[in-house]
């Protein structure tokens, strides 16, 4: 992104817009799951846990989706997630929900949260139409 | 198949830009500022948000609840919570490495995963899978290339300058000592004097420690400094709501001729406080453990 970047001068467009805007994040890449659009999942989840820590949020939830397993679903930073609205107490042990996620390219039962709907249809994040998150 | 590498990790760093700074966009000069999708949590009754926690319209009615516009102001006093829009502008194009600078630079690119993604193993300030505790400090002047805020306190003998990220501070003494020479010990955010030349605050220091880099790069890697580095700042507040500062870091251990930076412009921050954010080893070694390490590596976990 910063000097080791090679690239062809379409592309230079959208990594200086990334630098300008200001990627410089204290954290860790998500270089690991997978940003097509076409590849996100949706399931119907109960959250299992919420751990409200730096340098990332994250959520357990248990899915029954392709077998009982226990998923991780990643977020940003807690003070990152205070500025979109979520806080600690948005979610607890045993919350229904519905939460889209860019899978891990692994294969790990693992995401980088999309978006997260409550039963009631209440939308608590959506990052969907965020610019640049996924590709189309 | 390269190309394919170079389109998805472009696609990822995006993707870490969108979540990881989205209350960055709209800062002057940066990108334009995308509508407040969703309001950000309120502070409790009497308090401010973290800078951090504020999103662009919270930094634009606190601009409005605390009529900076047009505000009277003291040139010498740069009291205040300023930033969080980030001045990452500020180490991007190095001058050229000594070759011992290119040697020190290159050992700070790290292992990548399976399908080639760096891994980032080499930066042990928190952002790398390889290292079991990640939270060394990431010292001054990298402390000033985050979206994070901070907050000048200033006493009749020195200015503390307050770092939202990591939770850490650094003293600039203003009472009229000259820099140690040579430093009893390296510093993480080194030793620093200040003074005023005419309305610009000028700080130099010395004795840093030479574990911590100048800034990240990416895809993965760190700009280095040698403990011979000096860092001299210009700080001008050119009015009420707006500091301007300029970095020249002078390493000719590492860096052939003085590396000058772009001037960053940063924000007054009026509606924000600090809050803790520290870097909690435990912390990060239970995320590397659950999340990162299987996302980024795929191993199991």
């Amino acid at each position: 992104m910063r000097t080791r970047c090679r690239l062809a001068a379409p592309l230079l467009v959208l990594v200086i817009a990334v630098c300008v805007g200001g990627a410089v994040s204290a954290h860790h890449s998500r270089a690991g799951y997978d940003t097509a659009k076409e590849h996100l999942t949706t399931q119907q989840v109960v959250v299992t846990e919420v751990i409200w820590r730096n340098p990332h949020v994250y959520l357990i939830w248990d899915s029954k989706d392709g077998g009982a397993q226990k998923w991780t679903g990643e977020f940003s930073s807690p003070a990152t997630m205070l500025s979109e609205g979520l806080s600690r107490a948005t979610f607890k042990a045993g919350d229904p929900i519905t939460v889209t996620f860019m899978p891990a390219k692994s294969g790990n039962p693992q995401g980088l949260v999309i978006k997260i709907v409550r039963p009631d249809g209440k939308v608590i994040i959506d990052l969907s139409e965020r610019r640049g998150l996924l590709e189309q | 198949m390269r190309q394919q590498h170079i389109r998805v990790s472009l696609v990822a760093l995006a993707a870490m830009a969108a979540l990881a700074s989205p209350a960055m966009a709209g800062d002057e000069g940066q990108q334009p500022a995308p509508p407040a999708a969703v309001a950000s949590v309120p502070p409790p009754p009497g308090w401010k948000q973290c800078p951090r926690c504020q999103n662009a319209q919270d930094r634009k009615e606190a601009d409005a609840k605390y009529k900076v516009e047009g505000h009277p102001f003291t040139p010498r006093d740069i009291s205040g919570v300023w930033g969080n829009q980030g001045v990452g502008a500020t180490f991007r194009t190095p001058p050229p490495f000594t070759p011992w600078g290119q040697e020190q630079f290159n050992a700070t690119i790290g292992d990548k995963n399976a399908a080639g993604e760096p891994l980032h193993t080499k930066d042990t300030s928190g952002e790398g899978a390889g290292s079991p505790v990640n939270c060394d400090p990431k010292g001054w002047p990298r402390l000033h290339t985050y979206n994070y805020g901070f907050e000048f306190v200033v006493l009749p003998d020195r200015v503390l300058q307050f770092f939202e990220l990591t939770h850490t501070w650094r003293t600039i003494w203003t009472d009229g000592r000259k820099l140690p020479d040579p430093p009893p010990q390296l510093q993480w955010n080194g030793w620093n004097v200040g003074r005023w030349d005419g309305n610009t605050f000028v700080v130099e220091g010395v004795g840093f420690d030479d574990r911590s880099w100048l800034s990240d790069t990416m895809p993965d890697g760190g700009f280095p400094h040698s403990d011979e580095m000096r860092v001299v700042e210009r700080w001008r507040r050119v009015n009420y709501g707006t500091l301007e500062v300029q970095i020249t870091v002078t390493d000719p251990k590492t860096y052939t001729k003085p590396w000058v930076t772009p001037t960053a412009t940063i924000r007054l921050s009026p509606g924000a406080e600090l809050w803790e954010d520290f870097c909690v080893p435990s912390d990060y070694n239970a995320f590397n453990s659950d999340v990162y390490r299987p996302v980024a590596t795929g191993d199991k976990k």
